[in-house]
């Protein structure tokens, strides 16, 4: 009936409040039948913090430690460190917090956690905006993109940052995008920063959001490849920091205007400035093969 | 202490009531299975021949079709004309695929599959009523109406007027497209199921006069055994292609050597050149339109060019002069029109009175045939008669028996495959007019279309699963193709033209094992569910399940459209919630 | 054993001798004594702990609430910026019911940068659900600090061990530090009441919805009204194995005095010195010592000092536009009783100023000659010509 290779057992429950094609529950979906049972989620303030369900409920079957929005990063170093001092070593810890308590408020936190070398999975499951309070822009929302705070022709004039740039410049073990429209790599990449206990593990996880992104509910996956296609998103590891991994060669790449035009959250966008963001994605895309090219992984099997 | 400290599980909420739109399993029908003459359920025979499941492909296809190894080599494959994958890269080698499977049964000895359309009680009920079926002609028409009838409980006896049973796959297609003893093999399993061929007994009127003391119905698919004449001078002179043929076949060699005219454009004429070559002649090919109008396959032209075939396209014979020492074929030059033809090919007309002559040792005509006898047509339009797509049932008034006309007779592309078809309508037919009466036919026969097209299903007329199949047929813009990514098609190994020039050896191989499952596996399986899990998988709401198969928890489904849109093949369909 | 040591040690070793096992901490002077010592005490291998080495005081209490949550026994320290960041996860970790002790060591907030005593940080926490208890001496904290993982454990609620900046934490005297056995009597290994754990998945601190919020903070409140009883029960214990005790106040010849003395930390014990000067002249003052501000001890503030004509309370701290912030709660504490005596607010000593015998003195007198309290609360010691550049408009 099953001819997957991939883990079958659910460790997220129906009945979460999750939009209709949420991507970030799609996202869970698959992290926890990577990391299974023996998985701890710290999870600050985001979209997850009502996913998980509010009290009494919960929509996870691992223990979630919810916390304030700035602290994913430390409060996942405390979890770890107690059950460190209980002698469990086989728990993974795993955070697991939106882009804004990753590129913003909890920035602090996880690059103190990440230069510490905490033994955790860090997890951010990137919406490219606010969108638990509805939709505000980050630092993570892309150029040219319109959301509550960058509305009409104020849309966002700046990049979006390069998130695993910066931890990898924190020489972090390990760090890894993922996107749910490739399950196969994303659960892969779940199962080796599993395995890759004893120091900080990143794990940047494209979700597609439809109710921010004014797309359909349907086209949650579907977008989400455009994306990896586009290279806009593209998939790749880092060991150490310095060692990279091209994991999806988007060859021949799409144009990113197939990406940026199906969104409504680009729908101003001319010419000019799908041009601009092609030079942009190009440019990304171009250092990026640099780096894969200066060290590259050595071949795994 | 009271904290928020939870473990009750969310799935209290019925997330269900969110929905507006309904997902559901849909399993469509592929282009293919729609353009199949006989409707073979393509997409799932790839899909299990994709998986290295090769016994039930092929039990998948004897549903539908007694003949893989036959149609796998002779069919026309109007299914990859269409194939969605054709879109993409390059259609399916679903022919190719067709005949590894064939013959692997044949080499292994498949037993044949029972009960054939899975369903045990059907099997019984089917054990007793059993009628008696005579079977004018053992073609592939009248082979497949004593296959499928025999399959349905009925016994048949065939009778056949040549020396062997077959018909045109037995003494009209030479040895290197169709090799004896495939054809054989799969008859004998035909035989096996206990149906009866009497050989050298042609069906005659006495017979008919008498069969409703033996017989409860008679199927006559007795095919074209006689050539259309030219109609010009000299005609005498022109050896018959297809007796030709037949003779070769026969292991008699009537050839001469020296050069040859073959007048025709259709598979016939290209069998007879094709045969020509491997006997040291030197074929023309003498056409009346151009090459890109001539029926015959297109391939099969190539080949023959390949061999080393003349092709004199847009002329046509007017007389024919001379005796044994050589005969001078006169040629009408002829011109295209704009007009075309119902199917498709361009009209010509005489070119003024521009002629040329041809110097040949032999002219053989193969410009189409007819019935050997007259009364072997159905006659037009009389009371009684039930038309359908392949075939006419007549409640016959001097026999007093209901009689299906079948094969090349009735069918409306004559083709092998088609006459399989007849053969299986035939079956349907006169099943549910032993069982329900005639006027049940339509109704009942209609449920079984495949598709839009004619092609009629035995497994749905059993009942079998495919019965669910919605008849739609699934477009290349309703899959999903960021699952497929471009393959190149495998290509079977082929003899050189300098070899096959030589013998009757068969001229195109077979995929090896791992070529198939490689090119099975390049088959979108539009429409039907192959496990794939991506349903499952992507749900965001962990609402489907495997419970014997997938199921949507409706209770949680908040119709977000995912599963449907990632289905690669189109097997679910979103629908508005009745509110 | 008697050694003499800084207050900050008092407060390390006191974290070392309850076998903490994670404790997190960001420096901030005056605090850095403390996390400095217990650094030491891991890497020596004196305490078999953790120290999470953050990078703000908001992660050092979000990692012992993370740590907390994962079941062990956890400890922070912080001052004044320190304190003022962590102020959401305060209120998290109180929420959350984890018992998590902290050293926070009074000094004043900026701008201008101060770095010296002024109790106006710690006070500005008091809604945020921790206990609060305020220290007059070294050996004074090190028993705090044992107590306060009793008193934080028994009663699912954080303890702020609170001391004076310099003046204690800096001040080096001689403190009796208990044998290892003696505080294992007193503080058992920790038994966690909330602990996450895989084979029994549940969710910590998640969305509490209006209809089950209200019943949550109540139930924290309960909690809060139990601890004098905890308190007690504590207090019995550690007087049993270590033979002291210090009360939620203590009234310093209150007995029959006219005026009360209210305050909390050092200058209490400048105060003792100067009640005893008084009474040898013949004054009826006495003081109370205010050790516990969260929960407040009104009932026990009533039976001290209900019976004083005049209470004069010295903050030193302040609440804009209010005035002195223990003079308020006192207020707000008789008002309720049976016998209400007048409450006479002064501000002293903020940003590490001196409150020597003759501010306090100063005090005494200035409410014995007033009939009734000013309405504002009194500063005392302004010095107009405190600095020659800038002026009042
Ligand atoms: C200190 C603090 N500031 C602001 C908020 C309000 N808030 C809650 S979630 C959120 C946005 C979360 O964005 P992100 O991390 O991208 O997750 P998403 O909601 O997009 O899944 C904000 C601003 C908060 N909870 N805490
Ligand atoms: S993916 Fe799940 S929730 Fe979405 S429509 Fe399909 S069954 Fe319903
Ligand atoms: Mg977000």
């Amino acid at each position: 009936m099953i001819h997957s290779p991939l883990p079958q057992t659910d460790y997220m429950a129906s009945g979460h409040v999750g939009c209709p094609g949420c991507g970030a529950t799609v996202a869970m979906k698959f992290a926890l039948r990577a990391l299974g049972e023996k998985t701890m989620l710290v999870i600050p303030a985001c979209c997850w913090a009502i996913i998980a369900g509010s009290h009494p409920q919960t929509s996870l079957k691992v223990p979630v430690l919810h916390t304030a929005f700035a602290t994913a990063g430390a409060a996942a170093s405390g979890l770890r460190a107690a059950l460190d001092m209980r002698g469990d070593t086989e728990t993974t810890v795993v955070a697991w917090a939106g882009d804004g308590g990753t590129f913003d408020i909890g920035f602090q936190a996880l690059s103190g956690a990440v230069e510490r070398n905490e033994d955790f999975i860090y997890v951010c499951y990137d919406n490219e905006a606010y969108m638990n309070t509805g939709v505000q822009r980050s630092s993570s929302t892309p150029f040219g993109t319109r959301t509550t705070t960058t509305p009409g022709t104020n849309w966002k004039h700046t990049r979006k940052k390069n998130i695993v740039e910066a931890f990898a410049a924190h020489r972090i073990p390990y760090a890894a995008t993922a996107s749910i429209a490739y399950p196969e790599d994303m659960i892969r990449k779940f199962q080796r920063a599993r395995e890759l206990k004893g120091g900080s593990r990143f794990l940047h996880v494209y979700a597609t959001c439809p109710t921010g992104w004014r797309v359909p509910s349907d086209q949650c996956i579907k977008i989400a490849r455009l994306a990896v296609k586009t290279r806009a998103f593209p998939l790749y590891e880092v060991t150490d920091g310095v060692r990279y991994t091209l994991n999806h060669d988007a060859e021949p790449p799409l144009p990113v205007r197939d990406y940026l035009s199906v969104q409504g959250r680009f729908k101003h966008l001319t010419d000019d400035d799908y041009g601009e963001i092609q030079a942009m994605v190009d440019e990304d895309w171009e250092l990026l093969k640099r780096k894969v090219a200066l060290a590259p992984e050595e071949a795994r099997a | 202490m009271r904290i928020s400290r939870s473990n009750v599980s969310t799935e209290i909420n019925k997330t269900g009531s969110w929905r507006f739109v309904r997902p559901g399993y849909d399993e469509k029908t592929a282009p293919c299975s729609n353009a199949c003459p006989v409707g073979q359920d393509i997409a799932r025979i790839e899909m299990l021949m994709g998986q290295g499941m090769f016994p039930a492909a092929w039990e998948t296809i004897l549903r539908e079709n007694p003949f893989p190894a036959v149609c796998g080599r002779v069919c026309f494959h109007p299914c990859e004309r269409v194939c969605n994958r054709g879109e993409m890269d390059s259609a399916v080698g679903i022919h190719h695929l067709e005949r590894f499977v064939g013959d692997l049964a044949i080499e292994r000895a498949y037993a044949l599959p029972h009960p054939f359309y899975g369903d045990e009680a059907e099997t019984d009920r089917r054990a007793t009523g059993g009628k008696t079926v005579a079977i004018g002609g053992a073609g592939p028409a009248g082979l497949a109406a004593a296959y499928f009838l025999a399959r349905l409980g009925h016994t048949c006896d065939i009778y056949e007027a040549d020396s062997e049973p077959g018909g045109v796959l037995r003494w009209g297609i030479p040895w290197y497209r169709l090799p004896e003893d495939v054809l054989k093999a799969e008859i004998s399993r035909i035989v096996d199921m206990g149906v009866k061929i009497y050989c050298q007994k042609p069906i005659t009127r006495d017979f008919m006069a008498r069969a409703r003391e033996q017989y409860d119905a008679v199927f006559l698919g007795c095919g074209y055994g006689r050539s259309l004449p030219l109609w010009i001078p000299g005609e005498e002179k022109v050896l018959n292609g297809l007796a030709y043929l037949h003779d070769i076949r026969g292991g008699d060699n009537t050839c001469t050597g020296g050069r040859a005219a073959v007048i025709g454009g259709g598979n016939t004429a290209i069998d007879v050149a094709r045969s020509l070559t491997r006997l040291g002649v030197e074929p023309i090919l003498v056409y009346r339109r151009r090459r890109q109008d001539m029926p015959a396959f297109d391939h099969e032209v190539e080949m023959a060019l390949a061999e080393g075939v003349q092709l004199m396209p847009l002329v046509a014979p007017v007389r024919i002069d001379g005796g044994d020492g050589g005969m001078v074929l006169t040629l009408q030059r002829m011109r295209t029109t704009r007009m075309e033809t119902a199917g498709g090919r361009c009209r010509v007309e005489p070119d003024g009175d521009r002629t040329e002559t041809l110097m040949v040792d032999q002219v053989y005509s193969a410009i189409g045939a007819e019935p050997g006898e007259n009364w072997l047509f159905p006659p037009e339009h009389q009371p009684g008669q039930l038309r359908m797509s392949h075939c006419i049932l007549w409640e016959h008034p001097d026999a007093r028996l209901p009689v299906v006309f079948g094969g090349d007779l009735t069918t409306p592309v004559k083709s092998v495959t088609d006459a399989v078809a007849s053969g299986k309508q035939a079956a349907m037919a006169l099943d549910t007019r032993f069982r329900h009466g005639g006027k049940a036919i339509p109704e009942r026969l209609g449920a079984c279309r495949v598709g839009d097209g004619t092609a009629l299903s035995m497994e749905i007329y059993l009942s079998g699963r495919r019965k669910t199949r919605n008849p739609a047929i699934v477009p290349f813009s309703a899959l999903n193709t960021d699952y497929f990514a471009p393959a190149e098609r495998q290509a079977p190994p082929v003899l050189s033209p300098e070899t096959r020039c030589g013998s009757f050896e068969e001229v195109e191989g077979a995929y090896g094992r791992d070529a198939a499952v490689q090119e099975a596996s390049r088959c979108f399986n539009c429409g039907i569910c192959n496990d794939c899990d991506n349903c499952r998988l992507f749900c965001p709401e962990v609402a489907i399940y495997i419970d014997g198969t997938r199921c949507i928890n409706l209770d949680y489904c908040k119709g977000c459209g995912i599963c449907v849109v990632e289905c690669p093949r189109n097997a679910m369909t979103l629908e508005e919630e009745a509110s | 054993m008697k050694e003499v040591v800084e207050g900050s040690h008092a407060v390390s070793e006191a974290v070392r001798l309850a076998r903490v096992q994670v404790m997190s901490a960001y420096p901030i002077t005056p605090q850095t004594h403390i996390v400095e010592a217990l650094s030491e005490y891991c890497a020596d291998g004196r305490m078999a702990a953790r120290f999470i080495c953050v990078e703000s005081e908001h992660s050092a209490m979000a990692a012992v609430i993370g740590a907390a949550s994962g079941g062990v026994r956890t400890f922070t320290a912080t001052s004044s910026h320190g304190l003022a960041l962590m102020h959401e996860l305060l209120h998290w970790a109180s929420a959350a019911r984890l018992p998590i002790v902290m050293a926070e060591v009074n000094r004043a907030l900026g701008p201008g940068w101060n770095i010296w005593m002024d109790q106006t940080d710690s006070l500005a926490q008091r809604d945020t659900g921790w206990i609060q208890l305020y220290c007059e001496d070294g050996q004074e904290v090190l028993d705090t600090t044992l107590l306060a993982f009793r008193l934080a454990e028994s009663a699912s609620l954080p303890v702020m061990v609170v001391l004076d900046a310099f003046f204690l934490s800096h001040t080096y005297e001689p403190v009796d530090i208990p044998d290892q056995a003696s505080v294992d009597r007193f503080l058992p290994a920790f038994q966690p009441r909330i602990q996450l754990d895989t084979q029994d998945p549940f969710a910590l601190s998640q969305m509490a919805p209006p209809g089950c919020y209200m019943e949550m903070r109540h139930d924290i409140e309960a909690g809060m009204r139990r601890i004098p009883e905890h308190y007690t029960a504590a207090e019995e214990a550690f007087a049993s194995v270590f033979g002291r005790r210090y009360g939620m106040l203590e009234a310093y010849r209150c007995e029959d005095a006219d005026i009360i003395l209210a305050m909390a930390g050092t200058a209490v014990s400048t105060s003792r010195q100067v009640v005893d000067d008084l009474r040898e002249r013949g004054e009826k003052v006495g003081v109370l010592k205010l050790r516990m501000f969260r929960p407040f001890p009104a009932a026990l503030l009533a039976s001290l000092a209900g019976d004083a004509r005049k209470i004069a309370v010295l903050d030193r701290n302040f609440c804009f536009g209010v005035g002195g912030i223990f003079a308020q709660e006192i207020r707000a504490a008789l008002y309720l009783m049976d016998s209400r005596p007048p409450v006479y607010s002064y501000i002293a000593g903020l940003g590490g100023r001196d409150v020597t015998p003759e501010t306090i003195e100063e005090i005494y007198v200035r409410t014995k000659q007033s009939e009734r309290p000013a309405p504002e609360s009194v500063w005392i010691g302004l010095d107009p010509a405190a600095c020659p550049v800038c002026r009042t408009d």
